[in-house]
C-alpha cells in the first residue's frame, strides 16, 4: 500500500479529463463532508475507466465535479484542456452538451419525446446539425431502429438505457460520464449496456468513465479507480473480476 | 385524517396559497360590492332622515308617474291649500316649498356639476321655519327677493364664491345673475352627498324653478301633543281631491326605498362581475386540486394500503379544500372593503360623483362571502376529491406518462349536450320571451363556457399542432418542449386556458356589442339627420338647455331651422314611457323620422305621433284616442295622428310642442338640433351658434362628426369601467396559468434536472416554460375570441329591431387582445421559468 499515498503517480500525459488537487465540501463548520479529498488523476483517452468503492465514498461526486454539474470547493478540473474552475455555469452547460455524454442510473430519458428525439437532444439543443451516417451507425449498433418512435414509457428499462447510450454516442462526445448505468437492470439487459460501452470505446475510440459498485461490471474496463473517503487508494490497470474482488477484499481489511 | 390535512395544507402551503389568491379576488369583490352598496345606501338613508327630521307631516300631489329610470316624478299643488293647512287644528307651522333644476356656472363660464351623470344640481325654495330648514346658514343671510340666492357651502368652496359676489345661475328661463346674500350648509356637510344647492326665497324659487301659484310640496310640523299620524288624518280630510297628506316618517321611508330599488340595480351588476371572477377562480381550484391529487397518488394510495376508507380520503381532501377556501374568503373580506374604495374610486375616476360615508360592514356581507368563498372552493374541488378517493391501494409507481384521457368520446358527447343546451337556452334568453331574461342569458352564456371547457382537451390537440409545429421550427428544443409540455395534460391545460377563455370571451363580445352600437349609432345620425349641428347639454330627464336657447337661435340668419328636443315622462297602460317633444315642422325639417302615415302640422295639444312597431304592438291605428297618464295633468285622451318608422332620435312617441307645453310645467331642451341656411357656410353659422349658445354654458355645440363622437364617448366610458371590471377575471385567469406552471414543473422536477444536465442553458429552459405558457394563453385567447364573437353576433342581432342595425367587429382590438394575451403569458411565465431555470441539477436528477 506504500504507493497510494502520492495521488502524483496516477496522472498520465494523454488525458481527456484531469483532476488536480480536487476538494470538494458539503456544508461548513461542524457539520461539513469532504466527499473529494484533494483527489488528483487523470482519464486516459479512448478508453474504458471504473471508480469503485464502498457507498458514501465520493465515486458520484467525482463524476459530477468532472462533468462539470458540481463546482469544486478547491483544486481544479480539466476536460481536455478546458479549466473547468474558470466556466461559467452557461459555459460549463454548452460544455456538457457539446462535450460530453451522460448516462444516469435511471430517468435518463425525457419522457415527452420519442426515443429517437431523445438521441439527438444534445445536438438539437446545441442546434448542431445530425450526422445521418453516424447516427445510422449507432441505432443500428445498439438495436434501436424499430424502436426510434416509441417514448420511453413504451421501452423496457433495458431498452431506455440503450437509447442513453445512443445520446451519448451520437455527439462525439470527448467523454462519457455513467453513473451506475446498470444499476437498475436485469443482468442480461447490464451486459448487454455494458457490452456497448465496451464497443464505444474498441469501435468508435470514445472516452468513458463509469461509476459502479458492480466488479463484474468494472471487469468491462480497461482500468479500475478505488476511492476511499474521498481519497484514491488504488489505481487497477487490466482488471477482472478476481483482481477487482482481491482489490476490494483487501480494502475491506 | 384531520391532522394529515392539516400536515398537508403546511407542506404545501405556497402551492396552496395562489390556488387562495383566486378565490380572495373573488370574494373581495363580492364583499367590497356589498360593503360599498351598503356604505352608500346609509349615506343616503342617512340624508333621507336628515332632510325629513323636521317635518311631521307632508302634503303634495298625489299623481304620480313612475319612470324609466325607476324614480317617480310627481305633479305641483296649488299654492291656496296652504291657507287650509294653516287653519287646520294641531298644526304648529306649515310652509310651502318648491324644487328644481339650478345649475352654477363658475368664474371662467364653465357649468358647475354634472347633473347628467353625476348629483344632482338643485334649487331650492328657502323657509323661514326652523324645523323645516334642513340648512344652516354658516355666512350672511336668508335670500329676499328676485335678485338674491344662498348657496351652498361646496359650491362657494369650488367657485370660489363669496357672499356679495354675483353668480350666473341656469335655469329653466334665460340663465340669470343673483347676487349671493349667503352661504349654506347642509346640516353638518357643505353639501347634500354632492349636490348643489341653490336657495332663493319662496317667490323667486317659484318663478325661476317651477310656476308662480304652484307648490311641489307642503311641509307641516304638528303643534305639542299632537302626533303626525293624527295630523296627517286631519288634514287629509282638509285637503282636495288629488292631494294626498304622509307623514314625515314615510315620507323618509320611500324616499330610502327610492335609492335602494337604484342601489340594488348598482348591486346586482356589481355582482355579476364578482360572479364572473368567481366562475373564473373556480377553473383554477379545480385545477390546482386535480394537479395535486395526481402528485400525491402514492400517497393516497399508500394510505388507502394501511387502511384508510375512501370517504376518509375524500373527507381529508375536501377539508383541505374548505380550508384554503376558509382562509382566502376570510382574507377577501377583509380585502373587501379596500376593494370598496377602490370601486368608488373608479366610479369617480369615470365622472360618477360618489358621496361619502362612513362604511357599512353589515353581517350579511360576512356571511354571505364566507358562504360563497368556502362553497365556491369546495363545490370545485369536489372531483378532483372523488377522484383521489377512487385510487387503488396498489397503484403502481408509474413514470409520468402523457395523458391521453382528454380525448374520451364521453367527454365530447358529453361537452356537446352541454353546448347544445347552453345554446339554446342562450338564444332562448336572447330571441324568446323568457320570465327572466338576465337569468337565462347567464345561463347560457355559462353553460357555453362550461361546454367548450370540456371540449377543450379535444380542440387543444390540433391547436396545439398548428401553433406548436412552426415553434418548434422557430425555437428549437424549447420549442418542442413547450409544444409537448402544454399537451402532455390536455385536461390541465384547457382547464387553465379556459379560467381566461371567459375573461377574454367576454371583453370580446363586450367589444363587439360596443362598436356595433357606435356603428349603429353612426348611421343612424347619417341616416336621419340632416342638419349641421346638434347643442347638448347633457342631461337627460332633469334640467336642461333653456328653450330660449332654440328660439334665439331661430333668429339668426345664418340658421334656417333650429328645434328644440324635450323628453317628459308619461305612463301608457301603467308602463313607465318617454315621450319626446318637438317642434314638428321644424324638426322634421332637420330629422327624417320616417313618417309613414298622418301629417305632422296636426300635431297639436291632443295629438300624438307613434312608432309603427309599437303602435302595431298595442293595435293603434291613426284617430284613435289612448289615454295617456301624465304627472301634472292627469290622464288625458290624445289621438294618434302620425305613424313613423323610424325610432332611435325620438323614440316611440313625440307630440307637438303645444302639447308637451299643456302637459308638463317645466320645460328644458336636452338638445337642440340645427340647420343652417344655405346662404352661410358652415364655418359663419357655427361661429353665429356658439355666440348665441355663449350664455347658456351647459351648451355643448357640436357638428355631426363630434356629435358622433361625444355619442361613443358615452359607450367607451360604461367600455372602460366594464373591461376594468373584466380585468379582474384575466388577471385571475394569469394567477391560474401562473399556477398550473409552477405545479406542472415540480412534477417534471427530473426531467428538467436531466435536460439541464445534458446541456440545456437556463435560458432555453426559460424560453420553454414562458412558451408553454404563451401557447396555454394563446389557446385561452382563441377560444375566449372565438365564444365571444358569437356572443357579440347574438346579442347584436338579438337588439337588431332596437337599433342595432350594424354589426361591427373590431379586428384590430381583437389582435389587441391577442397580443396581450401573449404578453400576459409571458409575465405569468416568469416565476415560475425563473424557478425551473434556477432548479438544483444533482438535486433534481436525485428526485425521486
Ligand atoms: N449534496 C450533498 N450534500 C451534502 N453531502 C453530500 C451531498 N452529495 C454527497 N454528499 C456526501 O458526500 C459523500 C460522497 O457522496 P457520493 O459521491 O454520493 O458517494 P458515492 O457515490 O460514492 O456513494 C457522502 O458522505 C455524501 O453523504
Ligand atoms: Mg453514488
Amino acid at each position: 500500500m506504500v504507493a497510494l499515498t502520492d495521488s502524483e503517480i496516477y496522472l498520465t500525459t494523454n488525458a481527456a479529463a484531469r483532476a488536480e488537487k480536487a476538494l470538494k465540501e458539503f456544508g461548513s463548520g461542524d457539520t461539513s463532508v469532504v466527499a473529494l479529498d484533494h483527489v488528483t488523476m487523470s482519464v486516459e483517452a479512448e478508453r474504458f475507466t471504473a471508480i469503485m468503492g464502498p457507498s458514501g465514498s465520493g465515486k458520484s461526486t467525482l463524476l459530477h465535479c468532472l462533468a462539470g454539474l458540481e463546482p469544486l470547493t478547491g483544486g481544479s478540473m480539466y476536460i481536455g484542456d478546458t479549466d473547468l474552475v474558470s466556466l461559467s455555469d452557461s459555459e460549463l452547460t454548452v460544455l456538457r452538451r457539446d462535450r460530453i455524454g451522460f448516462v444516469f442510473q435511471t430517468f435518463n430519458l425525457v419522457p415527452t419525446m420519442t426515443a429517437e428525439r431523445n438521441i439527438t437532444l444534445q445536438l438539437r439543443l446545441g442546434r448542431h446539425p445530425i450526422d445521418r451516417a453516424w447516427f445510422d451507425t449507432v441505432v443500428d449498433e445498439l438495436g434501436l431502429r424499430d424502436r426510434l418512435h416509441h417514448r420511453p414509457s413504451e421501452l423496457s428499462g433495458g431498452q431506455q438505457q440503450r437509447v442513453a447510450v445512443a445520446r451519448a454516442l451520437i455527439n462525439r462526445p470527448d467523454i462519457i460520464f455513467a453513473d451506475e448505468p446498470t444499476g437498475n437492470l436485469d443482468s442480461s439487459s447490464g451486459q448487454e449496456v455494458l457490452g456497448f460501452l465496451r464497443q464505444a470505446v474498441d469501435n468508435f475510440g470514445q472516452t468513458v468513465v463509469m461509476v459502479t459498485h458492480d466488479p463484474g461490471a468494472a471487469a468491462h474496463a480497461d482500468r479500475v479507480i478505488f476511492l476511499v473517503d474521498g481519497r484514491i487508494v488504488h489505481d487497477l490497470d487490466g482488471p477482472n473480476v478476481d483482481s477487482i474482488l482481491g482489490q476490494l477484499r483487501r480494502l475491506e481489511a | 385524517m384531520i391532522r394529515i390535512t392539516l400536515e398537508n395544507l403546511l407542506a404545501r402551503r405556497f402551492r396552496l396559497i395562489s390556488t387562495a389568491i383566486s378565490v380572495l379576488i373573488g370574494v373581495a369583490f363580492l364583499a367590497g360590492t356589498f360593503v360599498l352598496t351598503d356604505t352608500l345606501g346609509a349615506t343616503f338613508d342617512d340624508l333621507f332622515a336628515e332632510v325629513n327630521e323636521g317635518i311631521d307631516v307632508e302634503i303634495r300631489s298625489a299623481e304620480e308617474i313612475t319612470t324609466e329610470f325607476g324614480v317617480p316624478v310627481r305633479g305641483r299643488i296649488d299654492e291656496a291649500i296652504l291657507d287650509d293647512v294653516l287653519a287646520a287644528p294641531g298644526v304648529e307651522a306649515a310652509a310651502g316649498a318648491v324644487f328644481g333644476y339650478a345649475q352654477f356656472v363658475d368664474p371662467d363660464g364653465s357649468p358647475m356639476g354634472n347633473p347628467g351623470q353625476g348629483a344632482p344640481t338643485y334649487g331650492f325654495s328657502w323657509t323661514d321655519v326652523d324645523e323645516l330648514n334642513p340648512t344652516n346658514l354658516v355666512d350672511g343671510r336668508s335670500p329676499a327677493g328676485p335678485d338674491e340666492v344662498v348657496i351652498d357651502a361646496m359650491t362657494a368652496n369650488d367657485g370660489p364664491f363669496a357672499v356679495g359676489d354675483t353668480v350666473t345661475i341656469l335655469l329653466e328661463g334665460p340663465p340669470q345673475r343673483f347676487e349671493i346674500v349667503g352661504v349654506a350648509k347642509f346640516g353638518r356637510a357643505d353639501s347634500p352627498l354632492g349636490a348643489s344647492m341653490a336657495i332663493f326665497d319662496l317667490d323667486t324659487a317659484q318663478q325661476v324653478l317651477a310656476e308662480p301659484g304652484m307648490f311641489d310640496a307642503i311641509d307641516i310640523v304638528a303643534a305639542d301633543g299632537v302626533t303626525a299620524d293624527d295630523l296627517r288624518d286631519t288634514l287629509a280630510a282638509v285637503v282636495p281631491d288629488g292631494v294626498e297628506a304622509i307623514t314625515g316618517d314615510q315620507l323618509t321611508e320611500e324616499g330610502q326605498n327610492a335609492v335602494g330599488d337604484a342601489l340594488s340595480f348598482f348591486n346586482t351588476f356589481m355582482l355579476i362581475f364578482a360572479a364572473v371572477a368567481l366562475f373564473v377562480a373556480s377553473f383554477i381550484i379545480y385545477n390546482t386540486f386535480s394537479i395535486l391529487v395526481v402528485q400525491r397518488t402514492k400517497e393516497m394510495a399508500l394510505l388507502r394500503a394501511l387502511g384508510a376508507h375512501r370517504h376518509q380520503i375524500l373527507g381529508a381532501i375536501l377539508l383541505e379544500a374548505v380550508i384554503v377556501g376558509i382562509v382566502a374568503s376570510v382574507l377577501g373580506l377583509v380585502a373587501g372593503i379596500g376593494v370598496a374604495s377602490l370601486l368608488k374610486g373608479l366610479l369617480a375616476a369615470l365622472g360618477m360623483a360618489i358621496p361619502s360615508g362612513p362604511v357599512v360592514f353589515a353581517s350579511r356581507t360576512i356571511w354571505v362571502s364566507l358562504l360563497v368563498g368556502v362553497g365556491v372552493t369546495a363545490i370545485a374541488a369536489l372531483a378532483p376529491s372523488r377522484r383521489a378517493s377512487t385510487v387503488a391501494p396498489m397503484a403502481a409507481i408509474r413514470e409520468v406518462e402523457v395523458d391521453e384521457s382528454g380525448r374520451s368520446t364521453i367527454r365530447m358527447f358529453a361537452g356537446l349536450a352541454l353546448l347544445a343546451t347552453g345554446l339554446a337556452v342562450l338564444m332562448w334568453g336572447l330571441f324568446g320571451d323568457p320570465p327572466d331574461t338576465l337569468a337565462a342569458i347567464g345561463g347560457g352564456v355559462v353553460f357555453v363556457f362550461l361546454a367548450v371547457a370540456a371540449l377543450g382537451p379535444i380542440a387543444a390537440l390540433p391547436f396545439s399542432q398548428v401553433v406548436g409545429r412552426p415553434l418548434a421550427r422557430w425555437r428549437g428544443v424549447p420549442g418542442e418542449l413547450a409544444q409537448e409540455n402544454a399537451m402532455r395534460n390536455p385536461k390541465r391545460t384547457s382547464t387553465t386556458a379556459a379560467a381566461l377563455m371567459i375573461g377574454v370571451g367576454l371583453v370580446a363580445s363586450i367589444s363587439i356589442f360596443a362598436e356595433s352600437a357606435k356603428a349603429s349609432i353612426n348611421k343612424i345620425i347619417d341616416d336621419a339627420f340632416i342638419g349641421d349641428l346638434v347643442i347638448d347639454s347633457g342631461s337627460f330627464g332633469f334640467g336642461g338647455l333653456s328653450p330660449e336657447l332654440a328660439a334665439d337661435l331661430n333668429e339668426l340668419p345664418e340658421v334656417d331651422a333650429a328645434s328644440g328636443v324635450r323628453i317628459g315622462f308619461a305612463e301608457i297602460d301603467g308602463e313607465p314611457q318617454t315621450i319626446y317633444g318637438v317642434d314638428p315642422p321644424t324638426m322634421l325639417s332637420i330629422v327624417d323620422v320616417g313618417i309613414s302615415e298622418g301629417d305632422v302640422g296636426d300635431l297639436h295639444s291632443a295629438e300624438l305621433a307613434v312608432h309603427d312597431d309599437y303602435a302595431a304592438e298595442q293595435g293603434w291605428e291613426i284617430g284613435d284616442t289612448v289615454d295617456i297618464a301624465f304627472a301634472q295633468t292627469g290622464v288625458r285622451p290624445l289621438t294618434v295622428t302620425v305613424l313613423y318608422t323610424k325610432s332611435e332620435l325620438t323614440g316611440n312617441f313625440f307630440m307637438g310642442n303645444e302639447a308637451f307645453e299643456a302637459n308638463y310645467p317645466d320645460v328644458f331642451d336636452f338638445q337642440v338640433f340645427v340647420r343652417r341656411s344655405a346662404d352661410f357656410t358652415s364655418e359663419q353659422a357655427r361661429t353665429a351658434v356658439e355666440a348665441a349658445a355663449a350664455d347658456y354654458a351647459n351648451a355643448e355645440v357640436q357638428d355631426l362628426e363630434q356629435y358622433k363622437q361625444t355619442q361613443a364617448d358615452q359607450i367607451n366610458q360604461l367600455l372602460g369601467l366594464i373591461y376594468a371590471l373584466l380585468a379582474l377575471a384575466i388577471l385571475i385567469a394569469l394567477i391560474g396559468i401562473a399556477n398550473t406552471l409552477a405545479l406542472s414543473i415540480l412534477e417534471r422536477t427530473h426531467e428538467l434536472g436531466l435536460l439541464r444536465a445534458v446541456g440545456m442553458t437556463r435560458r432555453q429552459l426559460r424560453t420553454a416554460v414562458r412558451w408553454e405558457s404563451v401557447l396555454i394563453a394563446l389557446l385561452g385567447t382563441s377560444l375566449g375570441a372565438g365564444v365571444g364573437l358569437f356572443f357579440g353576433w347574438a346579442m347584436v342581432r338579438a337588439l337588431r329591431d332596437d337599433g342595432f342595425t350594424e354589426l361591427q367587429i373590431p379586428i384590430s382590438q381583437l389582435v389587441i387582445v391577442l397580443v396581450v394575451a401573449v404578453a400576459a403569458g409571458v409575465l405569468a411565465a416568469t416565476q415560475p421559468a425563473r424557478r425551473a431555470a434556477n432548479l438544483d441539477i444533482l438535486k433534481a436528477i436525485g428526485t425521486e
